[in-house]
């Protein structure tokens, strides 16, 4: 019975959000959007021979107005951390940390609620180690960042609407200093994929 | 067999393509759009691969899989390349859109999936992030103004030898626009022309002369050199309310015989807005601006992509045939490059990186036609490739342009860059390099809200 009590809660979800989409498919003027979920990391730097991959989780936080019915503009504040990163397996675990604060381009080419993300701003990096006198060594740097992405809104309400997102954010943080070792040049890639609400 | 299969693909795509291309209507085709650009990529790279016989361009699946598993790195190419040649190439992504019926705001992504695609798997190198953003940001600013020059160049309204010459001087430009016109059958169907065909809009002004660059902080140790200038701009800001993207844009261009092209600035206005009523004798305009910068020349190297916010101003003076302007303004730069001593990495002297600014500028103006100017700009680099630095410049210039005749006129200008370079792991450096220019200029025509100069 429970099952399909969520079924049925389910399809009459869906028929309200199809009517309220129908009705207002896309977000005006004043929004604001806020989710989560996993992420990878992919770094690379000069001279570096391979690259490190690891996962953990992300958050972000958006909000802007409305250029046209199709185009919105806003900012975006993203987070990723992961707290075993580590560059080789000989390495003690890192907490590693990476943000970007852009300006975003939200684009709905269709009616539906597909949207293409797009936007560039501030990036950094941080790396934080436990060394063995028990206190922890930090390094980061500071540069620029780009995102890349496509995601859908599904309206739940006339003001609700929940928001799936799959993006990249690439970013050039420089040079990190990690103990005596300097690593050049380094390009965070971090991907997402995430869940979010959006107040519209 | 390997060759003929590929030739064999290359025909099929081409004539896929062209078969796409020859459907006619206004309405934006978004997928032809995307498939130009796509096309794009593979003629160029067999072009590249074939005829130039670039063993970079031999693409294959090996080469794709390993640039999908590295990702992105950043490159040790030459100046010209990263910060001129790429933002040229990007401009053909993004006239794929324009060409085919889609706005400046629904061609930009053209111009990041042609380069996200040709760093990924039109080259065996790893893709590269300068190149990029170069591309893209570069492309989108180039390909608009190419774009808007070259529509206006094309005249879809006369015929005969007038009509053709005007197509193929403005492939030369726009060669996708143009191309996407020659299978379409519009290089002879005559109809009415595009909004942004307004030749009207335009004003240049040629400057002839020597310059005279300091190497090292003093007038006296100079090498001079002819030199041609081009102030070009489009749109009148004070004439006309904001209506679109580009709707003025202005372009400064120099060329030397020993430097080709060695400086380019390019800005084009995002949005706009009145910050008081049209007809007030003294105007104040916001405005959000897209720029792109370039300078490459033997004293120094600067070039910087990024958005402005400005408040444009004008007041009239004394019975108003006279003005005077003025520009405040903060910019972002999304992806600047700068040399310097200890700059670079590897073989790469320079610096790649975010930074911003503020710029200041004054002009006296008689009828709409500049002919004193000043101007002030200070950017602050931080590098995120290269040296660990952080740079700061600072540019001035004093322009005096004397007229002579109607369109004729005499004029000097001087100007100074000095940058200073903080290094983490050496001693700050400071240089200051003066230029000093004579010139001869022309004006193409005398109207309001006419010529800037930055």
């Amino acid at each position: 019975v429970k099952t399909l009590r969520a079924v049925w809660l389910g399809v009459a979800l869906a028929c309200a959000g199809r009517a309220v989409a129908a009705q207002n498919p896309h977000r005006n003027r004043f929004w604001l959007e806020l989710g989560g979920g996993p992420g990878a990391i992919r770094i690379g730097c000069g001279g570096c021979p391979g690259v490190t991959t690891s996962s953990g989780s992300t958050g972000y936080f958006r909000l802007g107005g409305s250029l046209s019915e199709k185009v919105l503009l806003g900012v975006e504040t993203f987070g990723f951390t992961d707290e075993t990163f580590q560059f080789t397996d000989q390495d003690p675990a890192f907490v590693a940390e990476n943000e970007t604060l852009v300006a975003v381009v939200l684009w709905y080419p269709w009616r539906g609620g597909v949207f293409l993300k797009g936007g560039v701003g501030l990036a950094g990096g941080r790396f934080t180690v436990a060394t063995d006198s028990g206190a922890t060594a930090v390094a980061q740097g500071v540069g620029v960042g780009l995102t890349l992405g496509v995601g859908f809104d599904y309206p739940i309400s006339r003001r609700l609407a929940l928001t799936a997102n799959a993006a990249t954010f690439i970013t050039g943080i420089g040079d990190l200093r990690i103990g005596p070792a300097l690593v050049d040049d380094v390009i965070p890639e971090l991907y997402q994929l995430s869940i979010g609400l959006a107040l519209r | 067999v390997k060759q003929r299969v590929k030739l064999t693909t290359l025909t099929l795509v081409l004539g896929l393509a062209a078969r796409v291309a020859g459907q006619t209507d206004e309405r934006p085709r978004p997928l032809r759009a995307v498939g130009t650009v796509l096309v794009t990529n593979v003629v160029i790279n067999q072009f590249d691969a074939w005829v130039l016989g670039q063993p970079w361009a031999r693409t294959d699946v090996g080469s794709w899989s390993r640039n999908l598993r590295l990702g992105w790195e950043w490159d040790e190419d030459e100046f010209i390349t990263n910060m001129f040649a790429h933002p040229f190439h990007g401009a053909a992504y993004f006239n794929a859109g324009r060409a085919n019926g889609l706005s400046y705001w629904e061609s930009a992504p053209l111009a990041f999936l042609g380069s996200w695609t040709w760093e990924y798997f039109g080259e065996r190198f790893r893709p590269s992030l300068n190149d990029f953003f170069n591309t893209s940001f570069g492309g989108m600013a180039m390909g608009e103004m190419f774009h808007r020059v070259a529509t206006t160049i094309r005249d879809s309204e006369t015929g005969g030898f007038d009509r053709t010459a005007r197509e193929i001087t403005a492939t030369l430009l726009d060669p996708i626009g143009g191309l996407n016109r020659l299978v379409r059958g519009e290089w002879r169907r005559r109809r009415p022309n595009p909004v942004e065909h307004d030749s009207s809009a335009y004003v240049f002004r040629f400057h002839a002369g020597s310059r005279f660059a300091g190497e090292a902080g003093a007038l006296e140790r100079t090498a001079a050199s002819p030199t041609v200038l081009m102030d070009m701009t489009s749109g009148a800001p004070f004439d006309r309310p904001f209506e679109t993207a580009y709707d003025f844009f202005s372009l400064r261009m120099q060329v030397s015989p020993s430097g080709g092209i060695n400086m380019v600035h390019g800005l084009g206005r995002l949005y706009g807005r009145d910050l008081r009523r049209p007809g007030a004798r003294t105007r104040h305009l916001f405005a959000v601006n897209q720029r792109y910068d370039y300078v490459n020349n033997a004293a120094y190297k600067f070039s910087a992509q990024g958005i402005e916010t400005a408040i444009w101003s004008r007041w009239r003076l004394g019975s108003g045939a006279f003005s005077l302007r003025s520009g405040v303004a903060a910019d972002v730069i999304v992806m600047g490059a700068i040399d310097a001593p200890s700059a670079g990495t590897a073989t790469r002297p320079y610096d790649f990186g975010p930074g911003f600014g503020l710029m200041l500028d004054l002009g006296l103006t008689h009828r709409g036609v500049t002919y004193l100017s000043w101007y002030s700009r200070a950017e602050y680099l931080h590098s995120v490739s290269g040296a660990s630095a952080d740079h700061y410049v600072g540019f001035a210039g004093l322009e005096l342009t004397v007229p002579v005749a109607r369109r004729w006129g005499i004029g000097a200008y001087v100007s100074s860059y000095d940058r200073t370079s903080q290094y983490s792991d050496q001693p700050d450096e400071r240089r200051v390099f003066p230029e000093f220019r004579l010139f001869v200029t022309w004006t193409s025509t005398y109207r309001p809200g006419a010529v800037l100069s930055r």
